[in-house]
């Protein structure tokens, strides 16, 4: 499979995910793929395959809670939906986020 | 894909793949689904979804593992994988698991025995708190009984102490009836912090000088002998021939403080004067019988505790000073310090007596269980190289390496699990059969040997060690084969069969050298233990029956007893079938000596110890019925009267030492005689050497005193009767000479020849357990060496059959696979010699007329070891070189 630049940073996909179902309520994992490229223009692409892995395993830290549902076109899927734990989670993930991106921004300006 | 669907179908539960499976189905036509809307031709677009969502099974995989219920899950899906892949293969399994349930049991065996005797504390409440008191680090911790009063008087820093003294009591008349027994003095249950399960147990009120008797029932003893009955309290027990009265039971699980042990009744201290009458030990200053345990205040530490000891030390020695003693023995008994160690433990001569004896039996078992791993890593090799294939085949259709490895970890974590089960059953067989090696019937062992929490998590840290010993080589070895292996059409070439074996050769190897070990360190304990059987002790032990003979109940005066006891002997000589019949006070190898200074014009002893020999009693014809010989002068007769000269008969070695002659008839030795020396005492008469309180004594010289001229006689004598025939048919006789004569007279029979087997049992324990390692180890060593070679020669086919066609003629195949052997069992020999080297020292302490490095005993072992793993090769040896190299090579 062809490497992509916009592969997602180790690390961050559950920042993502976590702020994704946090905004816009439950989602199916494909919607979650969607909905991150929508949003960041294409310039991220989730690489499906590491998805479902993550999801699983939020889902097991208790961040995520996964419900089979319907879709609009009438297909079953399984929708995850954020907790309260998850929240607290995607908190903190988003302040070391912003100490992280304000610490490489102030390398590359000054250093 | 049936391979994929069938390996689907093995490893996980239904439930969850169908999720698994739906979730990833759903996004993938919900991708094509966007690709098509975006114009893509209808199979493209479905390709490229699959094509983004990258490699399936691996997902699966990792989505799988993220979950622990999953997890779990599959781990039920391995254990039935692999239970379903053991039965197919049958014979692997059961060798597996009786090698690992034979290492695993002999482990959980001697370990629970280490539990029981070692390191187990008592069971009662805060055992840490527990201190013995000693007269110094080496001491053994017996008090006298104005000693250890004195000590409870003055002591501070103890919550509670207490004494006690191990005894037996006899609850019968006529034969004698002995039950373990315990003085204990009042604080002792308070100390302790046991609750009675009936009754009362004994308070310091209980403990008072001239108390009459009370006592408490064990629980076992209350058990076996009064049914567990309630109304057992205000009831008498006849201890000796006096009453004592019933006040309550012990609780269950508590044995008293000595380990082993198990009194059945427990009296207060006082009342050994009941028992004792004038001759009590309560004043006494040099009757060395009680031990004490205190429960030290928990802010105290044992080293502030010693101290407070140090500082009442010369008080409590002054104010019990034997007044009899020599001038230079009371100097040194004033300067005694008596100090503290833990005790936790309780005290337990059993622990003195076999602690290094089971901890070198733990090296061994330790051994046997390495040995039995490297043969179940071989078995799992071999049966590795088969499923080469179905790992390869795993492997391409995207099983992770490590969920591979799991699975062999799997198969050796059950193979383990179902070892340590058997092994369990084989353990508690086991220890039953160790505790029956060490017991005997005048000296019981009473061990708590119920499955503790210690025991069982000993068990399981084995297993799961082993587990990771065996299993982790060959499952990290077996999954090593690339995933293009499983399209070979056949994997099988002509020169592969070397390579992948050195490992496995490694481990016999290791097998055999530790195997050598082991049976040198056997070789040796057989060694001592046969020359202690085979020595001559100076007399001659069949035949002869031993009878203890207690006089005190009859009634007659104490200086009626000497007449009493040539009576009876006169007697027992009439009965027939009795050739020869003597007296004496102590029998050799027993339980009791006596010991004293001698004092012999013109020798001059180096130390005190130098001068101590031993002492017995002995009526005329002592010699002639034991058959110790007389080397000079005459055997005691008619002429050694009560008042007359006091003659002794004295035993070659003391007659060299003393009197630096072989025959010093006529000369004249003296002995301590309180402070001052006894009345001159005449040698009579010179006999062989003959060992005295134990066959591994290298020197026993003793004096032998004639009983008519006994100064204090006791109302104890022990009788040697010769029989014609079986000693014990003589016991009927006996007790009928008995009945009519002295019916309240107490009597105890043994046989000579028993009482001097009991005294091995500690030898006898260690031969028989470390020859019982040593051939499950050479057996386990051998499967090992056959299972490989055999292996060997079945992956050679190929290669032996072309040498049979090229011309290669039969013997030479024959010895091109015993050289193999060959090979293999030198190597591990020559480090086996090392190892034996080791463990010789390791068991010298045990070794009796044999040295730890003895020549012999390793080139025997060497030897029979060898010839064994010939007969092992041989069978493979003897295949290969009859095979039909047309068939095999069809085969191909």
């Amino acid at each position: 499979m062809p490497k992509t630049r916009n592969d997602i940073l180790q690390g961050t996909l559950d920042l993502l995910v976590l702020r994704t179902l946090d905004a816009s309520g439950p989602m199916h994992g494909y919607a979650i793929t969607a909905h991150i490229g929508r949003v960041s223009s294409d310039l991220l692409r989730v690489e499906e395959g590491s998805l479902y892995p993550a999801l699983h395993r939020m889902e097991q830290e208790g961040w995520l809670r996964a419900t089979w549902g319907v879709t609009e076109k009438n297909r079953e899927a399984r929708f995850y939906e954020i907790t309260a734990k998850g929240r607290k989670q995607l908190e903190s993930e988003r302040e070391s986020w912003s100490r992280l991106t304000e610490g490489v921004g102030r390398v590359l300006r000054y250093a | 894909m049936s391979w994929h669907h069938r390996l689907r179908n093995l490893f996980r539960s239904d439930r969850l793949i169908r999720d698994i499976e739906r979730e990833v189905e759903f996004h993938i036509a919900e991708r094509a689904e966007a690709l098509r809307v975006q114009g893509m031709p209808e199979d493209e677009a479905l390709r490229q979804a699959r094509l983004r969502f990258g490699n399936r099974t691996v997902v699966r995989e990792q989505m799988r593992d993220a979950d622990i219920v999953t997890w779990a899950d599959s781990f039920a899906g391995d254990v039935r994988y692999v239970l379903r892949a053991l039965r197919r293969a049958p014979a692997f399994a059961v060798v597996a698991v009786a090698s690992l349930a034979l290492g695993i049991g002999a482990n959980t065996a001697i370990y629970s025995l280490i539990d029981a005797v070692v390191l187990r504390p008592l069971p009662v409440n805060d055992p840490h708190e527990l201190v013995q008191l000693a007269m110094g680090e080496k001491d053994q911790g017996y008090f006298t009984n104005p000693l250890w009063e004195q000590v409870r008087d003055n002591q501070s820093g103890f919550t509670a102490i207490a004494a006690f003294g191990e005894t037996t009591f006899n609850t019968a008349g006529g034969q004698k009836q002995s039950i373990g027994g315990s003085w204990v003095s009042g604080d002792y249950f308070t100390m302790f912090g046991v609750q009675p399960v009936l009754g009362r147990l004994f308070g310091r009120a209980d403990d008072v000088r001239g108390c009459s008797g009370t006592a408490v029932l064990g629980n076992g003893y209350w058990h076996a002998e009064y049914g567990s009955r309630t109304d057992v309290v205000g009831r008498t027990i006849s201890l000796e021939g006096k009453p004592f009265q019933i006040v309550g039971v012990a609780p269950a699980g508590f044995r008293g403080a000595e380990i082993g042990g198990d009194p059945q009744v427990y009296v207060p201290l006082c009342s050994e004067a009941v028992i004792s009458g004038s001759l009590s030990a309560l004043d006494r200053r040099s009757n060395w019988w009680l031990r004490v345990i205190g429960r030290r205040q928990s802010d105290l530490s044992l080293q502030q505790v010693k101290s407070r000891l140090a500082a009442i030390s010369p008080e409590v020695m002054q104010a019990t000073l034997p007044p009899r003693w020599s001038e230079d023995n009371k100097r040194e008994y004033l300067t005694r310090t008596i100090t503290a160690r833990p005790g936790e433990g309780g005290v337990s001569a059993l622990r003195k007596r076999y602690t290094t004896a089971l901890a070198t039996l733990m090296g061994g078992v330790g051994v046997v269980l390495l040995i039995a791993c490297a043969n179940v890593a071989n078995l799992l090799m071999a049966r590795a190289a088969a499923r080469e294939r179905e790992m390869a085949v795993r492997l391409a259709i995207g099983a992770g390496r490590r969920r591979l490895v799991r699975q062999l970890m799997t198969e050796s974590g059950l193979l383990a699990l179902c070892g340590a089960v058997v092994g369990l059953f084989v353990a508690r067989w086991g220890t039953q059969g160790l505790v029956a090696l060490i017991s005997t019937s005048t000296d019981p062992v009473t061990l708590d040997l119920a499955l503790s929490r210690h025991v069982l998590g000993f068990t399981a840290l084995v297993a799961i060690l082993t587990a990771m010993v065996f299993g982790l080589v060959p499952a990290w070895r077996a999954t090593r084969v690339s995933p293009q292996a499983a399209m070979k059409p056949t994997s099988r070439g002509v020169a592969e069969g070397h390579s992948r074996f050195t490992i496995g050769k490694t481990l016999v190897v290791i097998q055999v050298a530790l195997s050598l070990t082991l049976l040198v360190g056997a070789g040796l304990l057989f060694g001592s233990l046969r020359n202690l059987v085979t020595l001559d002790p100076g007399f001659q032990p069949r035949g002869i029956l031993v009878t203890g003979v207690n006089l005190r109940r009859t009634g007659i005066p104490a200086e009626r007893y000497p007449a009493a006891h040539r009576e009876i002997l006169e007697q027992l000589r009439a009965i027939p079938g009795v050739r020869s019949a003597s007296t004496s006070q102590i029998t050799p190898i027993g339980h009791s000596t006596w010991n004293d200074m001698l004092l012999v014009d013109g020798f001059h002893a180096s130390s005190q110890a130098d001068a101590v020999v031993w002492f017995n009693s002995v009526s005329e014809g002592y010699f002639a019925t034991l058959g110790t010989k007389l080397l000079a002068g005459r055997d005691f007769d008619h002429t050694d009267v009560p008042r007359g000269a006091k003659s002794a008969i004295i035993t070659e070695e003391l007659a060299r030492k003393f009197f630096g002659s072989v025959a010093p008839l006529g000369r004249q030795f003296r002995t301590k005689a309180g402070d001052g020396l006894s009345e001159p005492l005449t040698v009579v008469g010179v006999v062989q050497n003959a060992k005295y309180e134990s066959l591994r004594e290298t020197s026993s010289p003793t004096v032998y005193l004639a009983a008519t001229q006994d100064t204090v006689p006791g109302a104890f004598v022990a009788l040697e009767l010769r029989a014609a025939g079986e000693p014990q048919s003589l016991v009927p006789s006996l007790k009928r000479v008995f009945a009519a004569t002295y019916p309240a007279a107490t009597l105890e029979f043994r046989v000579l020849d028993e009482q001097i087997s009991e005294s091995l049992r500690r030898e006898r324990l260690l031969a028989v357990l470390s020859g019982l390692f040593g051939a499950v180890a050479v057996l386990l060593s051998m499967l090992g060496l056959y299972g490989v070679m055999a292996y060997s020669v079945a992956r050679r086919r190929n290669e032996i059959g072309v040498r049979i066609a090229l011309g290669a003629d039969r013997m030479r195949v024959l010895r091109m696979v015993l050289g193999d052997v060959a090979r293999v069992v030198a190597i591990g020999l020559a480090l086996g010699v090392a190892g034996a080297l080791v463990s010789g020292r390791l068991v010298a302490t045990f070794l009796f007329g044999v040295a730890p490095a003895d020549p012999t005993v390793l080139t025997v072992s060497a030897a029979g070891l060898s010839l064994v793993a010939l007969a092992a090769g041989l069978i493979p040896a003897l295949r290969a070189s009859r095979m039909d190299p047309a068939e095999t090579l069809r085969e191909e």
